[in-house]
């Protein structure tokens, strides 16, 4: 196999055109975000180049406390993310959303390197980016199911109070809630399997085969990762919500929302 | 007997109310303007709001003592709006039933409870399809039908017209007297104040 084609600034600079598509689209159906695509391909080329040299840096000096100040500012940033998302949860919900996300991605990531890839835990080129794809999957499956969550209780405010009045527990009442969220959050991963392989070849496997490695080990790569995402996203929308609800009543049953 | 009483209760620093006693087998009306804490009453009498300071007793025992499940079973809350399930009549029986962790009742025992809510609709009536003041009988009749021993009732008339508030108001305190249920309602209502309370709280005084 042939290593990746590596592409000049000018080559790089021509796939910027499809973005301005982007923006005569939204111009003409009048949606009112140009500035939003500016500011997000903006942060996001500042941030990738920014984590290209980190990366560059960190590869080339190994060191244990590089790839943990990474994995760090990774869940940091993840956690942040999320609960900006949500603002209108209590303190003690964010505070279990936030230990669901960093103890449940990192249990998982662990595995993942030390038992599935078998390779030491601090090497950077592994952990890193596998540890960035199932934190980036766990905190969109945590925030879509904490928005499902809250928004459902929103709208479903009436039958909650009607329950309570007529003594019902809050945890026959929110159980439903959960489950309903969990599902939620978890059906885009699950549906994205469905096509995989034959309708989108997924950007880790794309990688893979780009750099040159051969595509009978990129799907096996492939595949551990999408059943690690579809694990960490179930585990971590599980426990932000099984034991966030909990945060929702006081010892005497009473709902504090 | 004394039911309730309350002494120096306050919630939340914005409402204070006065001390009062309400007692066992008088139907007790709850008056005065809008915002001055009819329903909150009622939602601390059955224990789904705290308040903050002052002493309220039920039974001669504080309510913080009390199983707050079991509480709220006993004193049971018919709120001011009013929550169906979608479904027929038969289902929403069967749902909030469920969620009690009872078995529905049946067919006959829910013709009776809607009886003697003025409710004499067809079990299979969908529920969506009510007007407001048949989903409020409907409503009043299935937190009936779950026998508490006090009975909060929140304008359960809000959406009745003078007669059928009248006849449905009969028709429930004549259910609760022959089975020991005291009823405590609110209702802006006067001319069913006068027809109807044995006592009168009026939270203005």
């Amino acid at each position: 196999m042939n290593g990746i084609v590596k592409l000049n600034l000018l080559q790089f600079l021509l796939i910027y055109l499809l973005l301005l598509v982007v923006l005569a689209i939204m111009k003409k159906c009048k949606i009112n975000q140009t500035k939003l695509l500016v500011v997000a391909s903006m942060r996001m080329t500042a941030q990738l180049v920014l984590a290209g040299f980190v990366l560059t840096y960190i590869f080339k000096n190994p060191h244990p406390p590089f790839t943990v100040g990474y994995l760090v500012l990774m869940s940091g940033f993840s956690v942040y993310t999320v609960l900006s998302r949500n603002k209108d949860l209590n303190r003690r919900f964010k505070g279990v959303v936030a230990l669901s996300l960093v103890t449940t991605g990192l249990a998982i990531v662990v595995f993942f390197i030390t038992a599935v890839v078998k390779v030491n835990f601090f090497n950077p080129q592994y952990t890193i980016p596998i540890s960035g794809m199932i934190m980036g999957n766990a905190m969109t499956g945590v925030s879509l199911g904490l928005k499902t969550f809250t928004q459902n209780i929103k709208t479903e405010r009436g039958k909650i109070d009607t329950l309570i009045n007529l003594g019902v527990t809050p945890q026959k009442i929110l159980t439903p809630f959960v489950n309903t969220s969990l599902e939620t959050a978890l059906l885009p991963t699950l549906n994205s399997m469905l096509g995989m392989g034959v309708i989108s070849l997924p950007g880790m496997m794309t990688g893979q085969i780009l750099s040159g490695t051969l595509p009978t080990t990129a799907i096996l790569y492939q595949i551990a990762i999408i059943i690690a995402i579809t694990a960490v996203t179930c585990v971590s929308v599980f426990c932000s919500l099984f034991f966030g609800y909990r945060t929702l009543y006081n010892k005497r049953n009473q709902m504090i929302i | 007997m004394t039911l309730f009483s309350l002494k120096g209760v306050k919630f939340k620093d914005i409402i204070s109310y006065p001390n009062i006693e309400i007692e066992q087998g008088k139907t007790t009306f709850i008056c005065g303007k809008s915002g001055c804490g009819k329903s909150t009453m009622l939602k601390l009498l059955n224990g789904v709001e705290a308040f903050d300071s002052g002493s309220l007793q039920y039974c001669g025992k504080e309510i913080t003592e009390y199983d707050s499940i079991e509480l709220r079973r006993e004193v049971l809350l018919c709120g001011q709006s009013v929550y169906l399930f979608d479904g027929d009549i038969r289902e929403n029986f069967k749902q909030f039933y469920a969620y009690r962790d009872l078995p529905s009742p049946d067919d006959n025992v829910i013709k009776d409870y809607l009886a003697v809510c003025s409710a004499n609709f067809k079990l299979s009536t969908n529920c969506a399809t009510m007007s407001g003041g048949e989903r409020q009988r409907v409503f009043i009749s299935i937190c009936l039908s779950f026998a508490p021993k006090v009975l909060l009732l929140d304008e359960p008339t809000s959406a009745l017209d003078e007669n059928t508030s009248t006849e449905l108001f009969e028709n429930i305190l004549r259910y609760c007297s022959k089975r020991d249920i005291t009823v405590i309602a609110i209702s802006h209502n006067t001319s069913l104040v006068r027809q109807f309370a044995d006592a009168t709280i009026n939270l203005e005084d």
